[in-house]
């Protein structure tokens, strides 16, 4: 039932020149995406105004084309500048950079595109197979869910770092302190906040993450000088960005996994694209047959994050087709939307307005496809900033990506911010630890302790037994122990061979 | 140096001066309307509805500026701060923002000398159920042989407040499980079972009771506004319906009485107006208007009343 109204949704938007505001809303996310710093939420936050005066199915048309086009966008600068242009393709510059280092970057770019465009696919595939159940998954998910969850996230940041355990463990030790400052939602005290109201909400992710990645790549390339490539490298051919495609299909089981992994992420507020896309490359990496050939450069490490990424568009609309609840924090501006145009968010909101929500649903579509057609048209350009001198690249960057920084919330004090994570990021890249590794429990650490203080308030401080009673909390616990003996058990396997 | 002092005093007295004359030429550019919360939010709704009337009555741009952060303390503080010149006004979450105050804690505000421009609407509280749970009424959920459960956002939120406070009147027992993402969250925490009620303004709670998810147990308010659901006053909880979320417009202290008048005229006529009355019949978003002389007598006395719980809400 629910495909029929969805191919009607299809015809609705191709027969009308609605059709243009997905065009614009793909090229608007595609820059904001590749733009570190900038991004989809900051996008569609800039966008409300101009839809106040909009049609509603149109301003569906809009914020579509560009939440489905940000991700993709963001892999570019991922690939080309070791750089991710969004928080969620933070895991594919482990192996998209060293490709683009290689001169290979059009085959990754020609991965990213083709994996972005079938995760989003097969997310919202997905999404239209479970609309009649969202309530259901929905209500599955409470707090011990979530905790189980993080722990989850946390033991796979223990077995992504392969031979560097221990700096692992230290990058994720720093990003759960930072995790701490602010508010605490469940006592009310303040936290670590140097007496600065800023610190208040906590240590945002966007400044952190500019800082982090961005900033801190810029000053490495600023010491290093000359080009990403240095100019002896042979240029890989313009074939390799449809080698690049054609690898997706090849590896589709790679894909598969990342999507489902990214759908059923996105579903859960709160956790979002950066730790799908994550998840997604720790599991590829750990059923791979050739471990070490992660991080050198390996196509499958940049299918796995970026088709999660993508999917998880999808699954983040299931909390908000069941109860009217934003998935992600585009979702979140994507109510806000809905909710200037008069039409309130709650459980009755697919009911009242199947409309806006298949629009927006076939907005997301076109947008993951027409995203990735557009990058693979424009690769063969796009490689050559690979070849640009630093002198030019590294303060073109900082000056970009700091202004997105400020845009996003008009805080003096976010830019400050960025600068300072920057110079702790080169520290990081200096001495060889994982930046990816503290985002992660940065992101994670606050639902982790928020949902184990409520997790013990809820069972009479019995959490074993809240666990026990519940099914999905078990297969949850189960899914981290394999996680952690998984490398133990394979190397078992291997012996007798 | 003495050169430099004088230079200052002089432009400081010619700024004096241009306030004087900038109240009777009052407005001539676009006024700020400080929401303390992010957009598509209910502070912010109300703010955008009328924003557009003010426009058409004051002559001059209304526009909404969203600062959110720390439970709203983050605007307020911006609005707090801001010269009296008018141009900037905000709207305020009380007893959200009275609480904090109260207790002593480090706030950026005063609400006792912020200029008040009037009140546009308050929101009436009611604690509700998952629609299957056993509990009926409210005796039922204070007679559980435990504390009852009740789900909230922060332990300074303005309904975890109320919860506090209404439920120590009638000495029942509650444990407030703090920490969910917005009031939506927490209405799902009790559809999941985890806890046994939320109390929720109705507006928040209505479609999830429309939708056959949950139902009211009772409301805070004087006259049964809701069919077959009893209000407190039947209940013989009199107390209870002083217990309303205000949305408050306010100014920056010293704001010359001559701006603040024109501007609560301004606000008043906006809520008034036929648009925003259908947008609030549509929306089902109620609308109160009281003026700047009223809202500041009500601002006085509530201040009066939360003072009383000062102990209960301490711990």
């Amino acid at each position: 039932m629910g495909v029929d109204v969805v191919l009607q949704a299809f015809l609705g938007v191709l027969t009308s020149g609605s059709v243009m505001f997905v065009f614009i809303g793909v090229l608007l996310g595609l820059c904001f995406g590749m733009i570190p710093g900038l991004g989809g939420t900051t996008a569609l936050a800039l966008l409300i105004p101009i839809t106040f005066s909009m049609e509603s199915l149109d301003a569906m048309y809009l914020a579509g084309g560009v939440m489905g086009a940000t991700s993709f966008g963001g892999s570019i600068t991922a690939i080309l500048l070791n750089t991710p242009g969004t928080a969620p393709n933070a895991a594919t510059t482990f192996d998209g950079y060293p490709m683009a280092q290689q001169g290979r970057a059009g085959q990754a770019i020609g991965a990213s595109a083709t994996a972005s465009a079938m995760g989003g696919l097969l997310g919202l595939f997905t999404l239209i197979l479970f609309i009649p159940l969202a309530k259901e998954i929905v209500l599955l998910f409470g707090p011990v869910e979530f905790l189980l969850l993080t722990v989850l996230g946390l033991v796979a940041i223990a077995v992504s770092s392969r031979g560097k355990l221990l700096r692992g463990l230290i990058a994720g030790g720093f990003g759960l302190m930072f995790a701490f400052v602010g508010v605490d939602t469940i006592s009310g005290a303040t936290r670590f906040t140097l007496d600065t109201d800023y610190l208040w909400d906590g240590i945002p992710l966007v400044p952190t993450l500019t800082g982090l990645f961005a900033i801190s790549q810029m000053i490495e390339l600023a010491l290093k000088g000359g080009s990403v490539v240095s100019s002896n490298t042979t240029i890989a051919s313009i074939s390799g960005i449809w080698q690049g495609a054609a690898a997706v299909f090849k590896h589709w089981t790679v894909m598969v996994r990342g999507s489902v992994i990214g759908t059923i992420i996105g579903a859960i507020p709160g956790l979002g694209g950066t730790v799908a896309s994550f998840i997604a490359y720790t599991s590829t990496v750990q059923s791979s047959r050739d471990p070490s050939s992660f991080g050198k450069g390996n196509i499958v490490g940049v299918i796995a994050p970026e088709s999660a990424n993508n999917a998880k568009d999808g699954g983040s609309l299931v909390p908000t087709v069941a109860f009217g609840i934003p998935g992600s924090a585009e979702t979140a501006v994507f109510l806000g939307i809905l909710v200037l145009h008069g039409i309130e968010p709650g459980p009755s909101l697919l009911l009242q307005n199947e409309r806006e929500i298949y629009g927006l649903i076939v907005a997301l579509t076109l947008s993951a496809v027409g995203a990735s057609v557009i990058g693979l048209l424009t690769a063969r350009w796009l490689v050559r900033i690979t070849f640009v001198n630093v002198n030019i690249l590294v303060p073109l960057v900082v000056t970009i990506s700091l202004t997105g920084v400020y845009v996003l919330q008009g805080k003096p004090g976010d830019v400050l911010l960025a600068l300072i994570m920057g110079i702790f990021g080169y520290l990081m890249i200096r001495f060889d630890y994982p930046r990816l590794t503290l985002v992660i429990a940065l992101v994670l650490g606050e639902t982790a302790e928020r949902s184990f203080h409520q997790s013990l308030l809820i069972s009479d401080q019995n959490l074993v037994g809240l666990i026990m009673d519940r099914p999905q909390a078990i297969i949850l616990v189960l899914a981290t122990l394999l996680t952690l003996m998984l490398p133990a058990l394979r190397k078992r396997a291997k012996k007798p061979t | 140096m003495s050169k430099r002092i004088l230079a200052s005093l002089s432009l400081a007295a010619a700024m004096f001066v241009g306030v004087g004359s900038a109240a009777a030429d009052w407005p001539e550019k676009p006024i700020k309307f400080v929401v303390p919360y992010s957009t598509g939010g209910g502070f912010d709704v109300y703010v955008r509805a009328v924003a557009p009337e003010m426009e058409k009555i004051l002559g001059v741009e209304v526009v909404p500026e969203n600062i959110p952060g720390a439970g709203g303390q983050k605007g307020a503080a911006t609005v707090y701060r801001s010269a009296p010149d008018g141009y900037t006004i905000g709207i305020f979450n009380v007893p959200g923002l009275t609480v904090p105050q109260m207790l002593g804690k480090k706030v950026s505000y005063n609400l006792e000398d912020t200029t008040w421009i009037g009140n546009l609407a308050k929101s009436t509280y009611a604690i509700a159920v998952k629609a299957d749970s056993p509990i009926n009424s409210l005796a039922d959920l204070c007679a559980l042989g435990r504390p009852a459960k009740l789900s909230d956002t922060g332990p300074s939120s303005t309904s975890s407040v109320t919860a506090k406070i209404a439920m120590s009147l009638i000495d029942c027992p509650i444990q407030n499980v703090t920490g969910y993402k917005g009031s939506s969250q927490t209405i799902i925490a009790v559809m999941r079972g985890e806890v046994d009620a939320t109390l929720k303004p109705i507006s928040s709670l209505r479609k999830y009771v429309a939708s056959g998810d949950m139902k009211f147990i009772v409301t805070f308010e004087n006259k049964a506004s809701l069919e077959g659901v009893p209000s407190s006053r039947d209940l013989g909880h009199d107390a209870f319906e002083k217990l309303t979320l205000y949305r408050i417009v306010g100014a920056p202290p010293g704001l010359p009485k001559e701006i603040a008048d024109k501007l609560s005229d301004a606000l008043m006529r906006a809520a008034n107006s036929p648009a925003v009355q259908e947008w609030s019949k549509k929306t089902k978003k109620p609308l109160d208007p009281i003026d700047g002389e009223a809202a500041t007598v009500l601002m006085k006395d509530l201040s009066d009343f939360y003072t009383k719980y000062k102990s209960i809400l301490a711990n």
